[in-house]
């Protein structure tokens, strides 16, 4: 049985605050006849936060959207959970469906957790009768001391997630909306989240789940759709998907890096990308065959400025955590001025999980030239069914064994 | 849209609750607070337009009486609307994140004004105990009058509140409105000091035959009196359908233009 099923659902937003506003407070049906009377002026100033998005869910699986900001993975939530009316198309949702959106800011600042607590509740349909009964639990998962006479407006965005998210999950709906709410609390908390919803979907409840954090993306979900301004580019199993999904961002990170010398001066000394230059990293492209694959073939793309003649190159792979997990170094080589190509054959000796590349060229003196985190990530599937709990990294090694007082 | 309220009840209750905690936490007296607003409209009135101006009730009820008989309905009347026109536009936080029956908002504002009025009519009857002049029977028909205000107020803040969500013009309008139409409206002096030719526009203020009926009842022992009240009903009717249908023909679109 299927959770939720949209069809074509087409979310239309008015642009602006003069205009639009005149157009947004005409009532039907002459909201309607003004449409017909004026097009042109009345689709003016619009665009489409969704368009013709067909999805659907099946009764304790889970959905993973991703997407860059203002794909619209926020507003497909909010029309699912029934805060706004799409302008065409179906939403159909089997059950009762909570929504955990923006949560960091609570409900309520003047209100206490508790309090809170019990208006999420209310506004879930729960009287506060029927919340008196569950509100144990919630101050239990939340682990909160002081939650019931404490002004929310003294919590941190962190301690405010965790009382929203203990509230849903005490309540327990159908279909969960889950949008980046996981990102803001601690490692802890998100582990002991990760672990409610795993339950929760064994018991029956289906999950949508929005986050810029692919890892978490690939752990909690088993399909996912990839929007991009408002329309569904594809969707499949999440390692599949992100695989795609990543390749896209490795076109975009490179469309981002040709815009020019100066855009790379203000990107270096970022998280991500930092080094004393001398010679740069125009473009990284990872060629992975496939979801299991042994190895890879990373070719590397350089501008080299006439300072260096050679340098080391670096490969490496980091975790969703950031923990570097080691990697493959080049020999020293030539590094030539007019730029050139470094190609690596190097083996992927990676778990299951996804992974992110780490490239950079380092010279004999041991200074950084450029150092690059890349956003797109590597996802890896071992189909031995042993799960993650084993690490990050396959050492391989050649088995043997043997029966006692056998002579080998 | 009213089935939808229903069903939604406890959530209205537990919004009127919310509100009224919220006013007067962190204020050192609280609650107390409450019975202020109609003590010191009561002084004013009686200080003001009473001893300076010089305006009398017109009968043999003292001015105090008469004067705070027609402010206890002007201030649930009111504080219903003023409340109530911008509540959408102040649970931003909860209209963007939650499906619910938007007109929960406006009509849990009806709910802390009722508390309010209830606070006033005990000043009501204290003082009417006080200075021993009892309240007539006619005071059973409170409940009946108190039913056409709230209809009138509901219309009010139903088209207000979602008017707006999309133009905020309306809740800075609302306080002048408000004002004015209190002075408009005889709550600190009778009708009967109205010139004739102005006795008309008067009487077609549905405000006045609720003010002046409830004097009827609560003081002079008189029975509804229909003909001064028909503009109210026909006014609270044709608001409450219009704000009804505007409210609902727009509470989706809420969300996206708050």
């Amino acid at each position: 049985m299927d959770a939720l099923v949209t069809n074509n659902v087409t979310k239309r937003y008015r642009i602006g605050i003069g205009r639009a506003r005149v157009r947004e407070m005409t009532p039907p049906p002459l909201d309607r006849f003004f449409a017909k009377l004026l097009p042109k002026w009345w689709t003016k100033d619009t665009f489409n936060a969704l368009e013709d998005v067909t999805l659907s869910l099946e009764k304790g699986s889970s959905l993973g959207i991703v997407g860059h900001n203002g794909a619209g993975k926020t507003t497909f939530l909010k029309v699912v959970a029934g805060v706004t009316a799409p302008t065409n198309g179906s939403v159909k949702v089997n059950g009762r469906v909570a929504a955990l959106i923006d949560v960091g800011v609570g409900l309520h600042p003047e209100l206490t957790g508790t309090e809170n607590a019990y208006l999420f509740g209310a506004m879930q349909g729960f009287n506060t009768h029927a919340m008196d009964a569950y509100i144990e639990r919630i101050v239990e998962f939340a682990e909160i001391p002081d939650l019931a006479d404490t002004p929310l407006k003294r919590y941190s965005a962190g301690m405010v997630t965790r009382i929203a998210f203990a509230t849903v999950a005490a309540l327990e709906a159908d279909v969960l909306l889950i949008d980046e709410v996981l990102a803001v609390g601690d490692a802890q908390f998100q582990r002991k989240c990760a672990a409610w919803l795993a339950d929760y979907r064994k018991r029956g409840g289906s999950l949508v789940f929005v986050s810029h954090n692919l890892g978490l993306v690939r752990s909690m979900t088993e399909h996912a759709v990839w929007l991009d301004h408002g329309k569904v580019v594809t969707q499949g199993p999440t390692p599949e998907l992100l695989t795609e999904y990543g390749k896209a961002m490795e076109h975009r990170e490179e469309g981002l890096k040709s815009g020019g010398a100066k855009k790379l001066v203000k990107a270096a000394g970022s998280k991500n990308r930092w080094g004393i230059g001398g010679a740069r990293l125009l473009s990284v492209h990872v060629d992975q065959d496939a979801l299991d694959a042994e190895s890879v073939d990373v070719q590397i793309a350089y501008e080299g400025s006439g300072e260096l003649t050679s340098a080391v190159f670096r490969v490496g792979f980091i975790d969703e955590t950031g923990r570097e997990l080691g990697g493959a170094v080049s020999p020293n080589l030539p590094v030539e001025i007019e730029g050139g190509q470094v190609t690596c054959a190097m083996p992927l000796p990676l778990r299951t999980g996804i992974y992110f590349p780490v490239v950079s060229i380092i010279t004999a003196d041991g200074q950084v030239r450029d150092h690059w985190r890349l956003d797109r990530p590597v996802v890896v599937e071992r189909n031995d069914g042993l799960g993650e709990a084993l690490g990050p990294v396959e050492f391989g090694g050649t088995w043997a064994g043997s029966r006692n007082g056998s002579h080998a | 849209m009213f089935r939808q309220l229903w069903r939604y009840r406890s959530l209205t209750m537990t919004m009127v609750k919310r509100q009224y905690q919220l006013r007067y936490r962190q204020s050192l007296v609280g609650f107390a607070w409450a019975i202020f607003p109609p003590i010191a409209s009561l002084l004013v009135a009686t200080l003001v337009f009473h001893k300076v101006i010089g305006v009398e009730s017109g009968t043999n009820v003292s001015y105090p009486l008469f004067a705070l008989a027609g402010l206890a309905p002007w201030t649930f009347f009111t504080s219903a609307v003023s409340s109530g026109v911008p509540s959408v536009v102040g649970s931003i936080q909860l209209v963007t994140r939650f499906s619910f029956p938007r007109a929960v908002l406006p009509i849990s504002f009806m709910g802390t004004a009722l508390i309010d009025l209830a606070l006033t009519a005990g000043i009501f009857v204290a003082y009417v105990l006080v200075t021993r002049v009892g309240i007539p029977l006619t005071a059973l028909q409170f409940p009946l009058l108190l039913g056409i205000e709230m209809v009138l107020a509901t219309g009010i803040i139903l088209l207000g509140s979602a008017l707006n969500t999309f133009a905020r013009d309306i809740r800075l309008a609302v306080p002048i409105l408000m004002q004015l139409w209190l002075f408009l409206t005889p709550v600190m002096y009778p009708l009967s000091i109205v010139s004739h030719s102005l006795r008309p526009y008067f009487l077609a203020n549905p405000m006045t035959g609720v003010i002046e009926n409830f004097r009827n009842i609560l003081v002079y022992g008189k029975p509804l009196d229909w003909s001064l009240l028909t503009p109210s009903v026909v006014a609270a009717l044709a608001l409450l359908i219009v704000g009804t249908w505007y409210f609902g023909a727009v509470e989706d679109r809420f969300a996206d233009v708050i």
